[in-house]
């Protein structure tokens, strides 16, 4: 369903993709992990096109990702994101925030939208915090109003981009509760996370990158608990045992 | 002080008229100097260098050029070119223009302050430039950029005298020419300037409000 073909991406002289390509299965749960700039968030944002990566292609379902051509409005309600800080809209609830996409790219019945938004409000456990504003809302239930609001839009697939690093240690696992059953409903999800055993227990692929480049992929299992490639295991021992 | 109430009976409907005008110079000016300025504002942070460059000229343009200018410029050679204006459509048309400068500019500010990841946000959602700006950017910046206008208002409230040189009989105007007739300085510029105040001061007051609710806002 996503599919990315020797994809590269500078900022000015910084060449900080180099070659990535990548496919994404329908139902897959891909894990992208590697050291801090190395180009995760780039690669995610180049998929919903909020970056305009410089030559390669993506294309998802078989559209290519062009910023500048209006499929691009298409792509973005297919592939939600969820952001490392959340993002949400702060004047407006938390119903309201979930709810704008459908009710205003989506043209959704107001109702319809409202009865759904609580909903969805409802099964990341937020059912009492619909006219909450985010300023009133822990990063945890932040996080979470910002699932709700990717899934409103009925996305195909949702990017994550580190979205447990801002929280709170206790935080974390709430998101995560929320992530796990969202795989277990089929999602196709593409997760950037320091979260490695989060990884190995809901991913089914997991690539590790570094400057840039795939330095090794395989089934998030046992890649995440035997890696092969020196640069891995170097990776993995420093986000498992920081001291 | 007797002397002074009586002039005060006296001159006070002559300089409600003068009064009319001001607030209607005040007015149209306020209005065409925000729609003008949102224009300038808007093309500075739409990402489209042709846009942006443009705005940031007329801006500076503006800027560069006394308002005296500006309004002797409408009035007195527009005309040249076809264009004849009454006194009051030039006033208002030169403030508006020359303000426009000053509101693009808090415009921008408040624009700029929005976070953005929010804005990346909108667009992941599949919003488009103009949707992100009127339902994310637009009704948060309006909070931010609200004391400034507050005082932009008292500025061309003032500034509304400038239109006196182009003729407009507003409140400053008015007073001068009775004061040129009657020779009661004294009487007539402190009842204009009593005038003024009570149409500054509510202005002040409503700036200072609203910057408390901007300062509380933000906690
Ligand atoms: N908008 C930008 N302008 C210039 N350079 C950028 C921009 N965004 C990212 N970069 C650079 O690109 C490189 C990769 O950044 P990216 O954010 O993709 O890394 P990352 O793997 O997500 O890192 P982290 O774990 O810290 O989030 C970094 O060197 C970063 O400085
Ligand atoms: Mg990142």
């Amino acid at each position: 369903m996503i599919e990315l073909q020797d994809i590269h991406k500078s900022f000015g002289t910084n060449h900080v993709i180099r070659g990535f390509s990548a496919q994404i299965g329908k139902g897959e749960i891909v894990t992208i992990i590697g050291p801090s700039g190395s180009g995760k968030s780039t690669v995610l944002r180049c998929i919903n096109g909020l970056e305009k990566h410089d030559s390669g292609t993506i294309l998802v379902e078989g559209v290519p990702v062009d910023r500048t051509k209006r499929s691009i409005v298409d792509i973005r309600t297919k592939v939600s994101m969820v952001f490392q800080r959340f993002n949400l809209f702060p004047h407006r609830t938390a119903l309201e925030n979930v709810i704008e996409g459908p009710i205003f790219v989506k043209r959704e019945n107001v109702d319809a939208a409202r009865k759904r938004g609580r909903d969805l409000l409802a099964r990341v456990g937020l059912q009492d915090k619909e006219t909450a504003y985010p300023g009133q809302l822990s990063g945890g239930q932040q996080q979470r109003v910002a699932i709700a609001r990717a899934l409103a839009m009925q996305p195909s697939a949702i990017l994550f981009d580190e979205p447990t690093s801002a929280l709170d240690p206790e935080l974390v696992g709430e998101v995560l509760g929320v992530m796990k059953s969202l795989a277990g409903e089929g999602m196709t999800m593409v997760i950037v996370t320091h979260e490695i055993a989060f990884a190995r227990e809901v991913a089914n692929r997991a690539l590790f990158i570094d400057q840039g480049v795939i330095v090794e992929e395989g089934p998030a299992r046992e890649m995440l608990a035997q890696p092969k490639q020196a640069r891995t295991q170097d990776f993995l021992r420093r986000v498992l045992h920081p001291m | 002080m007797q002397k002074f109430i009586n002039d005060a009976i006296e001159f006070l409907p002559i300089l409600l008229q003068g009064v009319k005008l001001t607030v209607l110079v005040t007015i149209g000016s306020l209005v065409l100097s925000t729609l003008l300025g949102l224009v300038w504002a808007l093309m500075r942070v739409s990402g489209i260098k042709i846009l942006d460059v443009s705005a940031r000229v007329v801006v500076n343009f503006i800027r560069g050029i006394p308002i005296i200018v500006q309004l002797f410029y409408i009035y007195f050679v527009m005309p040249d070119f076809g264009v004849t204006l009454s006194a009051l459509q030039a006033s208002i048309i030169g403030l508006g223009i020359a303000y426009s400068a000053y509101q693009a500019e808090n415009f921008r500010a408040g624009i700029e302050a929005i976070e953005p990841g929010q804005i990346e946000a909108a667009q992941s959602i599949g919003m488009g430039w103009w949707m992100v700006m009127r339902r994310v950017v637009l009704p948060q910046a309006v909070r931010i950029v609200l004391p400034p206008y507050g005082n932009v208002m008292i500025m061309m409230l003032k500034d509304s005298s400038q239109a006196s040189t182009i003729t407009v009989a507003e409140l400053a105007l008015q007073g001068k020419l009775i004061a040129s007739s009657t020779f009661k300085n004294t009487s007539v510029f402190t009842l204009v300037a009593i005038l003024y105040l009570c149409m500054s001061l509510p202005l002040m007051y409503l700036v200072s409000r609203l910057e408390r609710r901007a300062a509380q806002g933000r906690k």
